[in-house]
């Protein structure tokens, strides 16, 4: 259960002797509370204390990989239900589903376009995580169609097969990357046990009704199979966030081990191709560790690693866009040039103004660290000689014939400073970006 | 570079300055202190002077009115000097020195305020006797026996022997200026002369010998310097006797009115070196003051103790604050060492100490380990909340067992600095106001019952709680839509006037602003949410809150019920309230007192945790929750009506 | 252990009628968090309405114009084809021709137009200004007037300028859309700003000012969450179903309407901007959005059918 930073204060000497690092006991005990420091920075937490802290620092969710190298999927560690509470740790993974009756020519050509879907947002590159391949058939084409995969992608691999033998074949060829194993079921248990604990991979655990599920884990769990993904099968969108709902509280509120474990959904293919993705677009928001899906368009993966991207940002660190000069329309070197930060919310608020008003601007992003603009002139981040550097190194001279900057309202107070060290001649700007396209049809160059 | 003559009216004094500088420069070099809350930024528009003769050039300024352009105002920030000048500094534009009265300062010192009879008689903060009596400076009048032959030992160890034999304390340094002095010294007077023991950094010095016994006179200071104001009291270090207190402006607000903008100008050409000078004028003027008012010669002046957050210690020093201001906000140094008070410029007997209240961090000062060793909140048994309300909001949580604090940036609104007819709270200061919900008449109280100059921080307190009582504001601080002769539009936006022109003290009108309004809603807003997210942190109520005392040089008076109804204060039972004042000044007095005190408050500088708001994400949160009257959230005020 | 955790609410949402005839709809009155029926009562269905203006809009991309080429003049007939070809449950009007910038158009002129298209219209109307404080009080009461007795919701309302919309909107018998720039405190200030003029709660609709998908979707929809957290723990200032102006958002951004010519790797604009716009809307679904106002037909088809699988055999 969570520890309240006065009571985990009550744990620590209490000498404020700052070999940890903070200045006081109670400090240390704040950022305990955070998980932002670790309790063996304590060297004289006694071993009561250190149990305590232990058992309170445990994740409720554990936390699975599957796949092995700079590819990786991490999944669970997850602390809370709604990411303003905290943040969602580990990004729901995205994998896309491979049909091995295919001719080895169509799985060759679908590996190749997932391998390359790949998309620059705001500084981080969005990709997909796994592949899974799905028998229909024969233990030998699955193998087959595992291996051929195995050879052509980095990403981790799901084996979906309810057949234990053909799995095996599947893991011989493939155990060396750490794959998911995605097939168990009732009639099957004995045998999947078996085999993630001989090939010490992660499993999934397949039933349809809560309770069994946590049953079955449990048994796992008692068995030495720790790094379990739950699934509860083809449900309806409503029943589906209701059980992945369901499994996350319990690991949280109730401590209940046996479903303190990640989520994992398949899609079930459709002919419409949107539907799909609203429906993985759902789970990515409700908590799934892992997606499957088939449809792979660039398009459908844009969306969804977009989504993914904004559902698992931390709110507590903004995103921040590329500190630059970005022509907004169709500039030319008589358009304005508006100066913000280069917190992304401060950036696309500004676009958004500069776009409606219909003025082709330039925009000069600041690197602020992602502050918005008061915070970041307070911390001096925002200051007359950030802004005449950037002027500089964006090479805004080369860009416009004028010389005047257009400032957010809320700095005012340094425009005086700002003409003085950068030379160019600065107007103030309104307070709210609202105010933007009015501001920039009476403004006089 | 040719030199021009600039005189200032109506002290007429002239300064010579190259040409092109501003007239707000040459009236600092003049040592005439203007108005200019955003730095010299042209931004505030409070600097106005009158050109009555001479060559300008003048940046346009929307602060000023064609009216005023028309008779020749000019901001002296935004004007540069082309020609000899005689400039008018109008009233408004002055940045006052004169002195609070002693009655006004009783006041504020004892800290207890109008509502004294609510809240209990005066008290002082500090039980007798808590702490031993041994002050930072004592002097011993010590009769030696003279060398013979049997007794060779030198003339210093003659003096160290004395003092060990027959005072429980152990000197370690004398410095040589004194040693050198020492053998005529002594044989001069007879063998019988006084010493004066400093205590510097845990040991023990000889500070002074003179001739003769001089025990009788041992003086003391000790300051609280404000960000704003500056308050000190002469102390009789013997008799723990105040002897005098004075409480003025602090003359670094000619550079600006808040901290941040303070750390920008002294990174300025010279600008640590003004701000430096600006502030050890204010207190060198004060101790001259002081002495000269109560007798004492400024040579038995041994010891000065300052409390005062960590940038005004740092300009004190003359150390660069530029850090503080950085992330991660470190400065240079907290816990400062005791030093000559001459090195820092300060004049009193030559020879004499220095020290400093140690601060907790970049923006909990030395301030506020007084205010908290002042209250006693590290000796109580219950959780309680200090709050100083000054132009930083410092906010302290805490008992025996843990203190922690965090400052918010509230600005100088409740010191009546930055609002349109804001004003301190001295003679002429509208301190209480009531606004009849009914035709919006108003009736209010002024300092010393003069005509009125304008409004002090409790005045703007009554003004807000009584507008929306009324229903001329809603909630969140906008005038409605009523009709009353005393609402206008004018450029800046609505305003109220309080005290239309032929009442009042300055022959124009007394307005509040909706802009007033707002600069009060962010002040009440930092402090609410710097108090809210630390109780927060510690997952405790306001309602777990034993005792909430209240510091600060808010004014003579302060309406807690209409302090609580605008969201300023915390809805919880009112007799928890203890207003008491200058704590900062009352701790820094213990400790020029007593030598236990500074341990003490040592101690307590390093026990108390600083939270960082900046980096804290659910301040911001707070503070949007608490920018309204009284509050988003209507649950924390419950026992507020509508 | 094994027992499921049902989570016990005290609030509930209010419930919004907009429209005056038998086609009007309900939103809100949720008692629980969103799809989670089997904890708390969701009697109504979130809503789609199709954003129409009074002017032919300039910046639209070419793949959603393209949707209404032929009624783009004709605010009439561009809501009658939503109605009729497209079964619009809900028609969102933007007064964008009033605009001192896009066309000045008198405030009788625009409540011409209101009466012509309710005389036409059995769906419910919502009406929007143009943005521009000043005119949007001069047009906006003369519309409400025009529309008095409708029970149209009116927007929007911002903390700078709510007053004269208010007054219009309380004397008319409308709601009114309460719109604050991402920010959960400001959000409940403007509602009490807007019942002390005495418009009952249950006549306040939220508008978050959501950003697109890749766009600050994510602060809205955290804005959206903590404040149905609140309602539902029975602040009853921030208990006001939520109204999402998805299509707004999502057609500027770049994903939506950029050509694949530009962006090859993206794959072609004609599904990626209804995925952009469907998944937006998804997504602030979650969080508890009650009315969506769209643009293009195709995504909001997906989604109408996606909140009708999910609400299936679920009410």
């Amino acid at each position: 259960m969570a520890l309240s930073g006065l009571d985990i204060y009550k744990l620590l000497p209490k000498t404020n002797c700052r070999e940890c690092g903070f200045v006081t006991c109670l400090a240390f005990a704040m950022q305990l509370v955070k998980r932002q420091a670790l309790p063996e920075k304590c060297p004289y937490l006694s071993e009561q204390a250190k149990s305590a802290l232990d058992a309170a620092s445990r994740p409720p969710i554990k936390l699975v990989v599957i796949g092995e190298g700079e590819d990786k999927l991490e999944i669970g560690n997850e602390t809370v239900m709604f990411r303003h509470e905290e943040k969602f740790h580990h990004p729901t993974g995205l994998g896309f589903i491979i049909e091995d009756g295919l001719s080895s020519e169509e799985i060759l050509k679908t590996v190749n376009k997932i391998n390359a879907l790949s998309f620059e947002r705001i500084g981080c590159l969005l990709r997909p995580n796994l592949i899974a391949i799905k028998q229909n058939g024969d233990a030998s084409v699955f193998a087959a169609a595992v291996k051929l995969v195995k050879e052509h992608t980095n990403l981790g691999l799901v084996l979906i097969s309810k057949d234990a033998s053909a799995q095996r074949s599947a893991l011989e060829i493939a155990a060396c990357g750490k794959p998911l194993i995605y097939g168990l079921d009732k009639n099957n248990l004995e045998a999947f046990t078996k085999l993630a604990v001989e090939f010490k991979v992660p499993l999934v655990v397949s039933l349809q009704d809560l309770s069994e599920l946590s049953a079955v884990a449990g048994k796992l769990i008692a068995q030495g199979v720790e790094d379990l993904i739950l699934d509860t099968g083809n449900k309806n969108i409503a029943e589906k966030i209701w059980d992945l709902t369901q499994i996350r509280r319990r690991g949280l509120y109730r401590s209940e081990r046996s479903l303190g474990f990640p989520t994992i959904v398949t899609i079930e293919d459709s002919a419409d191709r949107f539907d799909p993705i609203l429906e993985a677009a759902t789970y990515i928001a409700k908590y799934a560790g892992v997606v499957l899906i088939k449809a792979n368009e660039p398009w459908q993966a844009l969306s969804l690693l977009t989504l993914r991207q904004n559902i698992y940002t931390d709110p507590q660190r903004p995103l921040q866009v590329e500190s630059k000069l970005y022509p907004i329309g169709n500039t030319s070197d008589k358009s304005p040039v508006l100066i913000t930060t280069n917190f992304s919310l401060s950036y696309y608020t500004v676009l958004g103004e500069v776009e409606a008003s219909k003025i082709p601007a330039y925009i000069m992003t600041i690197d602020t660290e992602g502050m918005s603009v008061l915070t970041a002139w307070a911390a001096e981040k925002f200051t007359p000689e950030s802004i005449s550097a950037a002027i500089d190194k964006y090479g805004l001279k080369e860009q416009v014939c004028h010389k005047q900057l257009v400032i957010p309202g809320y700095v005012a107070v340094m425009s005086g400073k700002l003409e003085d060290a950068c030379g160019w001649q600065v107007a103030v700007g309104p307070k709210e970006a609202s105010g933007i396209p009015s501001f920039l049809k009476n403004l006089q160059l | 570079m040719k030199k021009l003559k600039v005189t200032f009216y109506p002290e007429n004094k002239s300064i010579e300055i190259e040409k092109g500088k501003t007239i707000l420069a040459a009236a600092i070099s003049a040592h005439i202190y203007i108005n200019s809350s955003c730095g010299g930024d042209g931004v505030c528009g409070r600097c106005k002077i009158i050109l009555n003769k001479g060559e300008v050039i003048s940046q346009p300024s929307g602060r000023l009115s064609p009216e005023q352009r028309k008779h020749g105002y000019y901001l002296a920030c935004q004007t540069l000097v082309e020609s000899d000048l005689e400039v008018l500094i109008p009233p408004e534009s002055r940045l006052e020195l004169d002195k609070l009265t002693q009655e006004e300062v009783d006041l504020r010192l004892k800290g207890l305020y109008s509502k004294a009879e609510e809240v209990g008689p005066p008290q002082s903060l500090i039980k007798e006797g808590i702490f031993r009596h041994s002050p930072l400076a004592t002097k011993l009048y010590l009769e030696l026996t003279p060398p013979d032959h049997t007794d060779r030992i030198s003339d210093l160890e003659r003096v160290l022997r004395h003092i060990r034999q027959n005072y429980d304390v152990k000197v370690i340094q004398i410095g040589l200026v004194n040693i050198r002095r020492l053998g005529s010294l002594l044989r001069d007077s007879d063998w019988k002369v006084t010493v004066t023991l400093g205590k510097r950094n845990g040991t023990t010095e000889i500070v002074l010998v003179e001739p003769g016994d001089t025990s009788e006179k041992n003086y003391g200071l000790c300051f609280d310097i404000g960000t704003t104001t500056i308050s000190a009291q002469l102390i009789d270090l013997k008799t723990k006797k105040i002897l005098g207190t004075k409480a003025t402006y602090n003359r670094q607000a000619s550079f600006g009115s808040d901290i941040i903008t303070r750390i920008i100008y002294a990174r300025e050409e010279d600008g640590l070196e003004k701000l430096h000078h600006a502030v050890i004028d204010t207190m060198n003027e004060m101790i001259k003051e002081l002495v000269r008012e109560n007798c004492v010669d400024l040579n038995d002046v041994n010891c000065i103790l300052c409390a005062g957050n960590t940038t005004m210690v740092h300009l004190l020093l003359r150390v660069d604050p530029t850090y503080i201001r950085r992330e991660p906000y470190v400065s240079t140094a907290n816990f400062v060492p005791t030093i000559r008070a001459n090195e820092a410029g300060i004049k009193i007997n030559p020879r004499g100490l220095l020290s400093c209240v140690p601060g907790v961090s970049s923006y909990v000062g030395g301030d506020i380990s007084a205010g908290i060793l002042a209250c006693g909140l590290d000796k109580e048994e219950e959780v309680c909340l200090l709050i100083d309300i000054g132009t930083n909001g410092e906010i302290v949580v805490g008992n025996k067992e843990f203190l922690i604090s965090a400052a918010a940036s509230a600005g100088p609104a409740f010191e009546g600095s930055g609002l349109s007819c804001g004003t301190r709270a001295a003679r002429g200061a509208i301190q209480k106001v009531k606004i009849s919900p009914k035709d919006f008449e108003v009736s209010f109280n002024v300092i010393k019952d003069v005509k009125p100059i304008g409004i002090c921080g409790s005045g703007y307190i009554d003004i807000v709680s009584q507008m929306l009582k009324a229903g001329l504001i809603d909630k969140e601080g906008k005038f409605k839509q009523v009709k009353s002769s005393r609402l206008r539009k004018s450029d800046i936006g609505n305003e109220f006037i309080l005290v239309f022109s032929g009442d009042s003290g300055t022959g124009s009108d007394i307005v509040v602003s909706e802009a007033d309004i707002e600069n009060i809603k962010r002040a009440k807003a930092a402090i609410f949410a710097a108090s809210a997210i630390l109780i927060e942190q510690l997952s405790l109520k306001f309602g777990d809150i034993d005792k909430v005392f209240i510091a600060g040089g808010f004014g003579t008076y302060l309406d807690m019920e209409n302090a609580v109804s605008i969201g300023l204060l915390p809805d919880i039972e009112r007799k928890k309230f203890i207003f008491v004042g200058n704590s900062s000044l009352a701790g820094a007095r213990e400790v020029l007192l007593s030598y236990e005190a500074m341990k003490s408050i040592t101690e307590i500088a390093k026990k108390v945790t600083y939270l960082e708001l900046s980096i804290e994400s659910r301040y911001m949160d707070e503070y949007m929750a608490a920018m309204f009257f009284p509050h988003t959230d209507k649950s924390r005020f419950p026992n507020m009506k509508e | 252990m094994a027992e499921l955790v049902y989570q016990k609410w005290s609030g509930k949402i209010n419930e919004t009628i907009i429209g005056a005839g038998p086609l009007s709809i309900k939103i809100g009155a949720e008692e629980g968090l969103p799809f989670l029926f089997k904890e708390g009562k969701i009697p109504n269905q979130p809503r789609i309405a199709f954003e129409v203006w009074d002017i032919a809009p300039a910046d639209w991309p070419d793949e959603l114009a393209g949707q209404y080429k032929d009624v783009f003049n004709n605010p009439l007939e561009w809501a009658g084809k939503c109605v009729q070809e497209y079964q619009a449950q809900a028609i969102c009007l933007r007064l964008q021709g009033a605009h001192p910038d896009f066309g000045n158009k008198s405030a009788e002129e625009e409540a011409r137009l209101i009466k012509d298209l309710l005389k036409a219209l059995d769906v419910p109307l919502i009406i929007l200004g143009c943005g521009d404080d000043n005119k949007d009080n001069e047009v906006l009461p003369v519309c409400s007037q025009a529309a008095s007795g409708k029970r149209c919701l009116i927007g929007s309302a911002v903390g700078d300028n709510y007053r004269t919309l208010a007054v219009a909107v309380l004397a008319d018998g409308h709601s009114i859309i309460a719109e604050s720039p991402i920010d959960i405190n400001i959000a409940k200030q403007l509602n009490i700003l807007i019942s002390d003029m005495g418009i009952p709660l249950e006549r306040i609709v939220i508008n978050p000012t959501i950003g697109a998908l890749g766009y600050g979707l994510e602060y809205a929809y955290s804005i959206m969450e903590r404040a149905r957290l609140a309602a539902l723990a029975g602040d009853k200032m921030m208990a006001m179903p939520f109204i999402c102006f998805v299509g707004q958002e999502t057609w500027r951004a770049k994903e939506a309407k950029a050509g694949e010519k530009e962006f090859p790797q993206w794959g072609p604009e004609a599904e990626r901007g209804v995925a952009w716009e469907s998944v937006t809307a998804v997504a602030l679904l979650q969080a508890g959005a009650d009315l969506l106002v769209m643009r293009h037909p195709k995504a909001i088809d997906c989604v109408r059918k996606y909140i009708e699988v999910s609400f299936k055999d679920n009410i």
